[in-house]
């Protein structure tokens, strides 16, 4: 319940889960650039968008991790806006997106998910 | 006495940049940590709390600056492609592209393997979670002692920044020790 004398959650619960969504778009698009030449050729925005120079297919993952964490928040900060939100549970799912975020990162994990998939280089 | 321009940035990226980042987390952690009515008066917590929002605020934007000016200022230098017919598995020739140098060698690829692999992505993730956190301070400012939840998650999340920017600095350390990138 909110104190009274203090501002709506919404907007930090709104900020946290944005923050795991970045994390797990990251993992996952490291996940996808290994799977498939194509993902990994897209990926490339330096050389497309001129992101960087020599970058590489990091370039891509971080951009887009980072505009799905902006997109996200705005979007999650405009639902929340003004509301006193269940924290306990947004800050969980918070959690198991930057853990999940976290677990994609780490190569032994990203590489085991790699060797699932048939195409894998 | 001099430096090159790559290890001066070497030297921003990973020494400056992450010293500050050190102390931004270790003060913000004890500020968060202390930030209980039952311990602090009105006054002691409206002299914290300015340094609280800074402090949060200082780790964000360091964060944001060392995964940037790593990813895309020293990381090219390191993945910089040998000239072709150079032999990819003679380190002696492979030592201005740190990361053909380490994979020239079993002793030493796993430095790239699982060090940079981790190091390049793991490190994104800091800049997220401390911004949240950067956030959530500015938002509550002083009413942060009355939000022992929130404060809590913060705590967290600052932890979990720490854990990913470390992660990324000491591999980083241990790979610039092996192969360097100036």
């Amino acid at each position: 319940m909110q104190d009274m004398q203090t501002k709506p959650n919404g907007p930090v619960a709104a900020a946290f889960v944005a923050a795991g969504v970045g994390a797990l778009v990251l993992g996952i698009f490291l996940v996808l650039n290994e799977i498939s030449p194509d993902i990994n050729n897209f990926l490339k925005f330096d050389a497309s968008y001129g992101l960087g120079k020599g970058v590489g297919p990091l370039s891509g993952k971080v951009a887009l991790a980072t505009i799905a964490y902006v997109v996200s928040w705005v979007v999650l900060h405009m639902y929340a806006r003004g509301k006193e939100v269940n924290f306990s549970r947004w800050f969980a799912a918070a959690l198991i997106l930057v853990l999940a975020g976290f677990a994609l990162t780490f190569p032994p994990i990203f590489e085991f998910i790699v060797g699932l998939f048939p195409k894998a280089a | 006495m001099e430096f090159s321009e790559r290890e001066l940035w070497t030297v921003l990226h990973g020494l400056v940049l992450g010293t500050l980042f050190l102390l931004a987390f270790s003060g913000g952690l004890a500020g968060l940590y202390s930030l209980k009515a039952n311990l602090l008066t009105e006054e002691g917590v409206a002299e914290r709390t300015p340094r609280l929002v800074y402090g949060s605020v200082v780790l964000a934007v360091v964060a944001w600056l060392t995964v940037i000016s790593g990813t895309f200022i020293v990381y090219p230098w390191y993945r910089a492609k040998p000239p072709e017919g150079l032999d990819l598995k003679d380190q002696s020739v492979l030592g201005d592209f740190p990361r053909y140098w380490l994979l020239a060698s079993d002793k030493t690829a796993e430095w790239h393997k699982f060090g940079m692999e981790w190091k390049e992505h793991v490190a994104w993730i800091a800049p997220y979670l401390a911004t949240a956190v950067a956030f959530a301070v500015i938002y509550y400012g002083a009413q942060l002692v009355r939000r022992g939840e929130i404060r809590r998650a913060l705590m967290i999340f600052f932890t979990l920044a720490f854990l990913a920017a470390g992660a990324a600095g000491l591999f980083g350390a241990f790979i610039t020790k092996a192969a360097a990138v100036a």
